[in-house]
């Protein structure tokens, strides 16, 4: 298995309810999988730090919509993408959902926000999930 | 105008989180628009006609600043800015780690609208109020080795620590002095006072930083700060440019100006003091 550090990363889909799922469900995958977040404002601004710490990790990237915004500036800084999540293809499987508003969720979202999180942990081999 | 709110939106600081619920909370209650950092760094045009029609403010978490640094490389116009972390300080309100804003957060976070509301009034009262601060024209000049520096022959008083301060009425407008634009060479950004706080004597009414250092502003005067000059968010090589006319830092409403005064220098006597103080840098 990879020695390399996990880091997940949403989108700043700020004002979209589909961007605070990406954010809450990054927040429950790296605790299931006691991986790290990053800003990605910070990695976007061009901040030296956080362009050294993705080249050495596995980055995730949960993306909101299809403009892919997280990975591709994962990639565009030069990081890993090995995972890339789109919170839109999830409700795929939830028809007529009703995930919630841009600041709060409701039901619906939580339920799609652990959907994605444990996928995710289950990827990265932490399968027993809270 | 209608404002939109640029946001660092940081994920793993709890500053970051509470400058994300800021800008959510700006939404809701006063209608402002927010601009997603990452989209705009990747597609500007997309928001090009709004940020034209609109007032910008910027949020940032933590000190590094991640929207204004993303503001600057587009070359934004921002008309007003706010440092979460900051205004934690400012406040006394002690922020923990936790990335879920618990009561204290939202505290803040409701305290910084309030902030930003009182902000507004004051500089829309600042727009009415006429005064005549124009450029300088006649300068005193101190020589050394290669350097001149100019120093406004009347009209300006000045402290030990290069300030200035110029006065119509019961306002005074403050900046620094050519000396210290000369020092710091290239200023590359500017990081401006709370607008309405009261201020002693030799308080803090700004920074400013350059590649080769930074330096905290001190205000000659005692007051209220009724307005900052944010075209200097944009634009902070305006201080070297023109130090005593578009460069300046802050306007005051004075509050004891009678006895500031003693403490404050007139150009004759502020050119000796540069004269020493170039050559001390010199050694
Ligand atoms: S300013 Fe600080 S909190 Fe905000 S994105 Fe940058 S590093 Fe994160």
């Amino acid at each position: 298995m990879s020695k390399r550090k996990t880091i997940i990363m949403p989108c700043s889909g700020i004002g979209k309810v589909h961007g605070l799922i990406a954010r809450e469900a990054t927040y429950a995958a790296a605790d299931m999988a006691n991986a790290e977040t990053l800003c990605l404002a910070l990695l976007v601004s061009g901040d030296k730090d956080a362009r050294a710490k993705i080249k050495d990790a596995d980055c995730i990237a949960i993306d909101g919509c299809p403009k892919l915004c997280a990975a591709k500036n994962v990639e565009m800084a030069g990081g890993r993408v090995v995972k890339s999540v789109r919170v839109v293809d999830s409700f795929r499987g939830h028809r007529g959902a009703e995930p919630g508003t841009a600041t709060a969720l409701a039901d619906d979202g939580w339920k799609i926000v652990r959907e994605i999180a444990a996928d995710i942990a289950c990827g990265l081999g932490k399968s027993e999930v809270k | 105008m209608k404002r939109v709110v640029l946001p660092c939106n940081g994920l793993d600081k709890a500053f970051g989180v509470l400058s994300c619920e800021l800008a959510l909370k700006l939404c809701e209650t006063n209608g402002a628009q927010i601009v997603c950092p990452v989209l705009l760094n990747n597609s500007p045009a997309r928001y090009e006609k709004t940020l034209a029609e609109s007032d910008l403010l910027v949020i940032d978490g933590c000190p590094t600043r991640c929207a204004s640094k993303l503001a600057n490389n587009l070359g934004l116009k921002v008309d007003d800015k706010i440092l979460v972390s900051e205004q934690a300080k400012s406040s006394g309100l002690e922020i923990g780690d936790s990335l879920r804003p618990d009561p204290v957060g939202m505290q803040l976070v409701d305290m910084m609208i309030n902030d930003l509301a009182a902000r507004e009034s004051d500089i829309s009262t600042q727009e009415l109020i006429p005064g005549d601060f124009e450029s300088p024209v006649d300068f005193l000049s101190v020589t050394h080795d290669k350097f001149i520096f100019k120093i406004p022959s009347q009209g300006y008083l000045f402290s030990e620590n290069d300030t200035w301060v110029r006065v119509i009425g019961s306002r005074a407008r403050v900046g620094v002095t050519d000396f210290v634009q000369q020092n710091l060479t290239d200023i590359t950004y500017f990081e401006p006072a709370q607008a309405g706080s009261q201020i002693e004597q030799f308080d803090e009414v700004g920074s400013l930083e350059s590649g080769k250092s930074m330096t905290d502003v001190l205000s000659p005067v005692s007051g209220r700060i009724i307005a900052v000059n944010i075209r200097l968010a944009d634009s902070p090589e305006l201080v070297n440019e023109d130090p005593y006319g578009n460069g300046w830092i802050a306007e005051i409403e004075l509050a004891d100006f009678d006895s500031d005064k003693e403490l404050l220098l007139d150009a004759q006597s502020y050119s000796r003091i540069v004269e020493k103080k170039a050559a001390e840098v010199q050694k």
